[in-house]
């Protein structure tokens, strides 16, 4: 979000409210992860981890809120998506770790980063420390997925791998025609260093800054195809 | 005066032309535009996004990428109470600028940002008062007066009077921006 348009303000509003609604279904994700399965089918201390973030997102809903209201949001004055909730539907504990905690989680990291760096520039105290603290709690999110996803898979190679396709699509999705990337015009930025604490590796954040430019030549694609359609 | 939109039919978006000129007919009358007025809306529906300008006063002229008459809850229909806060601002930005005792302003495009904000924050602050609501207005103009003159109670105050003010000039403006600018601890 560039601080010199006018209008980055009402953008930030709209990412709230987007942030607030994911926070939901992500409470809502999480405490099923936490409540679905067997302790043969994941280990007690997943279960642990996964009520944890219940105990996290339960909070950065109320604190989404909060900022909705600093920002001048009401509760539904955007529209909301239930893609995030769908990632969290899979049948397979593993994809949801990729899914869930990696892409998504992931995503957290690079619009929380996005909006507390914009809240820093425009001296928002309250935006820039909401921000800050709720990142920390997606680091450590992603990193359990990172830690679980490796140590559920570590004798099923070829499980580990449809678990990380499933996670390249759902990364796609969420790059929302170049919504996410390292261009110039990116509205959210990918946070390396972030992501790298979480157990990113290289190769992985550059294969999602091309899946994010692949979006967005896709979204070029279809707007230039719908426009000609219209006047055709 | 006649009220024009284009495109008189839409495609890509569920916007009616008729609601859209009725709309601009209550703002017109409501704001206290001259009768005379000739007002023509543009909408680029090729576009969702939502920016919105003045491109000529008289006639007036408004060009609308389609976003900005969306309601966010129904992707490509049109919100009555969003057009009339997006539409209202800019009518009542032209009104200050036919009127005589109001001065003279720069072109919308030469204002700094805390001098365009500040002028929003008076414009639609009238335009709640005659009734054309949309979500919490006040604290969305409140958060953005915040942002370019800073996080203060000064920044506040000057905010409150622009909010609640009614016959201002553009001097009284740029001299409550100007007080108000960089006031927030750093």
């Amino acid at each position: 979000m560039d601080p010199e348009s006018a209008e980055s303000f009402d953008r930030a509003r709209r990412q709230m409210h987007g942030i607030f609604v994911g926070e939901i279904q992500a409470l809502e994700g999480a405490g099923r992860t936490a409540f679905d399965y067997t302790t043969d089918e994941t280990p007690l201390q997943m279960k642990l981890d996964m009520a944890r973030q219940c105990w996290d997102e339960a909070r950065h809903v109320e604190i989404s809120l909060r900022l909705g209201e600093h920002m001048g949001t009401e509760i539904g004055e955007f529209s909301e998506a239930v893609t995030l909730f769908e990632a969290a539907c899979h049948a397979d504990p593993v994809f949801r770790l990729a899914g869930v905690n990696r892409a998504l989680e992931g995503l957290a990291i690079d619009v929380f980063t996005t909006m507390r760096d914009f809240a820093g520039e425009m001296n928002d105290p309250v935006l820039y420390f909401c921000e800050d603290w709720m990142l920390a709690d997606e680091v450590t999110h992603v990193k359990m997925g990172s830690d679980w996803l490796r140590r559920l898979t570590e004798k099923d190679p070829e499980r580990r791998e449809r678990a990380l396709e499933f996670q390249r699509v759902v990364d796609k999705l969420f790059s929302l025609g170049g919504f996410r990337g390292e261009d110039d015009d990116s509205p959210i930025r990918l946070a390396r260093r972030f992501r790298e604490l979480a157990g990113f590796d290289e190769s992985e954040m550059d294969d999602l800054a091309e899946i994010s430019r692949e979006a967005k030549a896709d979204a070029d694609r279809m707007r230039e195809k719908l426009i000609v359609e219209a006047t055709a | 005066m006649t009220v024009s939109v284009s495109p008189e039919t839409f495609t890509l978006v569920s916007y009616d032309a008729a609601e859209i000129a009725s709309i601009i007919d209550d703002l017109v009358a409501a704001i206290g535009l001259p009768s005379e007025l000739d007002v023509r809306l543009e909408v680029d529906e090729s576009t969702p996004l939502g920016r919105a300008s003045v491109a000529s006063i008289d006639p007036l002229v408004i060009t609308v990428e389609s976003g900005a008459l969306e309601d966010p809850k129904r992707p490509r229909n049109l919100s009555r109470t969003g057009s009339a806060d997006v539409l209202g601002r800019l009518m009542f930005r032209v009104r200050d600028r036919l009127d005589p005792a109001f001065g003279e302003p720069p072109d919308d495009d030469k204002l700094t940002l805390p001098q365009s904000v500040a002028w929003d924050a008076y414009c639609v602050g009238r335009l709640v008062r005659l009734g054309f609501t949309h979500y919490d207005n006040r604290q969305r103009r409140l958060y953005h007066f915040r942002n370019r003159h800073g996080f203060s109670d000064a920044a506040d105050d000057a905010f409150e009077r622009l909010w609640t003010a009614d016959g201002l000039s553009w001097s009284d403006i740029t001299a409550l921006s100007e007080g108000a600018v960089g006031t927030s601890a750093a």
